[in-house]
């Protein structure tokens, strides 16, 4: 993909049977205009979009090859020098602009770590035994930013590597997943390159809000009907609390705006 | 800039208040020497209890219960006019505290040097160490972080205006606040009226400020008795069921009002 724009926001947004991914991300891109109205938003996805929300739709250049493995085709599908990969089912509940100060600087920044509706960075292991028990760093994929850089190629290379050859790379695991996710692809891919490499220090950077059960203190699994929500136009409030930076609703059907 | 600290004290069928506030009074004129305002509904103050001022008032019009642990008995709870301290405070730089808050040092001295418009804890602790107390610290099924009422520093101005007055919101519309945050109790208390106050007059966004130490708590299942004038010990069950004891040269809040009761009674 040629180079449109300095600066940009990509959203990969391929469909499963049950989720509409692209949906999603046209709520995420509607999200970041309201804070950020002239940002550069793409979308990656499989199915024709004419949403104006986005600058550009994308097609995978290599096609879909299911679920998580489309991932490491962001960087050759990207149409800008610094991109923020954001996944698709968020919303930006403040600004995020500021970002791109702080990870201008890097090659590669994967987020780390994750809170709750109450800004506390989240203490809960239930969905990371995998990475506690191989001592793997606590990214998230849900926001990665690089700049077209050597660094930047050879992580998604190392990515596509890692997914291509799962089942060689899980025996080094301890209880890995049958079929590899991209948080634990990035960890390993982490690992091999160096944490300091690709993330910041803990604590600095991006974290999201994750709305599983066990982070957030809902009794249910759907948090959408137990909580109350405001949409705030812009911005989002849980249980009264203002929420901050990106707002990962898991309930993949919720649509707030 | 005036200062001073206000108490409240409104006695019940169980625990002499007015005299917690008198005992107190005397210990923050000793550590902190600043004069002390009692807002009760007592009128014949005994002579020998030295408030430098006392604002007379009626007792709170909606009479609430509350189970008392260390008494094991139902009792009533006058608690809801401290959101009136705003109005009834004569200083401009005014600390409130709880009566069952044990002045021992001067540490609160502190607080009049922090250019905060409004301070509490946002932390409680259990000296005696059990974990289980750190719940305390969020309060409702969605754990909601606490703010807690025992100490609030406030300047006369327009913030500490409006969380005193949201606080009065709330205890006024105490049943939807209750829904809202799914609070299992009926009983009213200011800790949470001030911490949803805090967080509305903030712009929902829990950043406020808050006093940069923790509250030290000792819980009624504690036994504390006074050694002398500014050392207190307490007796517990360590968590490994371990008989253990402490002595306490610091401010602490006493939470079983029976031992603290039977201390200003028989001071040392």
């Amino acid at each position: 993909m040629p180079i449109l724009a300095e600066r940009g926001y990509l959203i990969p947004a391929i469909d499963t049977e049950s989720v509409d991914y692209l949906a999603c991300a046209i709520q995420l891109a509607e999200s970041i205009r309201q804070w950020h109205p002239d940002a550069n938003i793409s979308a990656i996805t499989v199915k024709r979009c004419d949403n104006p929300v986005f600058d550009h739709v994308i097609p995978l250049p290599h096609g879909d090859l299911g679920g998580f493995a489309n991932d490491w085709q962001c960087f050759e599908a990207s149409p800008y020098r610094q991109t923020i990969k954001l996944e698709a089912d968020m919303i930006a509940t403040s600004p995020i602009d500021h970002w791109w100060t702080l990870f201008e600087k890097r090659d590669v920044v994967i987020s780390q770590g994750c809170k709750g509706i109450f800004n506390e960075p989240s203490n809960n292991r239930t969905y990371r035994r995998l990475f506690d028990s191989n001592a793997l760093p606590d990214v998230y994929n849900a926001v990665t930013y690089w700049r077209l850089s050597l660094t930047a190629k050879n992580f998604f290379e190392l990515v596509k590597n890692i997914f291509a050859n799962w089942d060689r790379f899980k025996t080094i695991l301890k209880f890995p997943d049958e079929l590899p996710t991209t948080d634990v692809v990035y960890a390993v891919a982490t690992i091999i390159m160096g944490v300091e490499t690709v993330t910041l220090p803990p604590g600095i950077g991006p974290m999201i809000t994750h709305m599983k059960p066990g982070i957030i203190p809902s009794v249910t699994n759907d948090w959408t009907n137990e909580f109350v929500w405001e949409n705030t136009s812009p911005g989002l409030r849980v249980q009264t609390v203002a929420q901050s930076g990106l707002f990962h609703y898991h309930v993949k059907d919720w649509r707030a705006l | 800039m005036t200062q001073g600290v206000l108490l409240f004290a409104f006695n019940n069928e169980q625990i002499d208040y007015l005299a917690m506030a008198a005992w107190s009074a005397r210990n923050i004129r000793r550590h902190l020497n600043l004069p002390t305002c009692v807002v009760t509904n007592v009128v014949d103050i005994p002579g020998t209890y030295q408030f430098d001022q006392v604002a007379t008032v009626d007792l709170p019009p909606t009479e609430q219960t509350k189970y008392f642990k260390d008494y094991k008995s139902v009792a009533a709870w006058h608690n809801k006019n401290r959101s009136n301290a705003y109005e009834l405070s004569p200083w401009d730089h005014t600390l409130v505290l709880d009566v069952d808050f044990v002045v021992a040092s001067d540490q609160l001295k502190q607080l009049f040097n922090i250019d905060q418009d409004f301070l509490a804890h946002r932390w409680a602790y259990d000296i005696a160490g059990h974990q289980a107390f750190q719940d305390n610290n969020w309060f409702g099924t969605y754990r909601m972080p606490m703010s807690w009422a025992t100490i609030m520093c406030f300047r006369r101005s327009k913030k500490a205006e409006l969380i005193f007055n949201t606080m009065q919101m709330i205890r006024d519309n105490w049943t939807h606040y209750r829904q809202l945050y799914q609070v299992s109790e009926h009983t009213f208390r200011n800790d949470y009226a001030l911490s949803i106050a805090m967080n509305v007059v903030d712009g929902h966004t829990l950043s406020t400020p808050s006093i940069p130490w923790q509250l030290a708590s000792v819980t009624p299942e504690t036994k504390l008795t006074q050694v002398d004038p500014d050392t207190y010990k307490i007796e517990y069950e360590s968590s490994d069921s371990k008989p253990k004891w402490l002595l306490l040269k610091q401010d602490f809040h006493a939470m079983g009002k029976r031992a603290l009761g039977e201390i200003v009674a028989n001071p040392c």
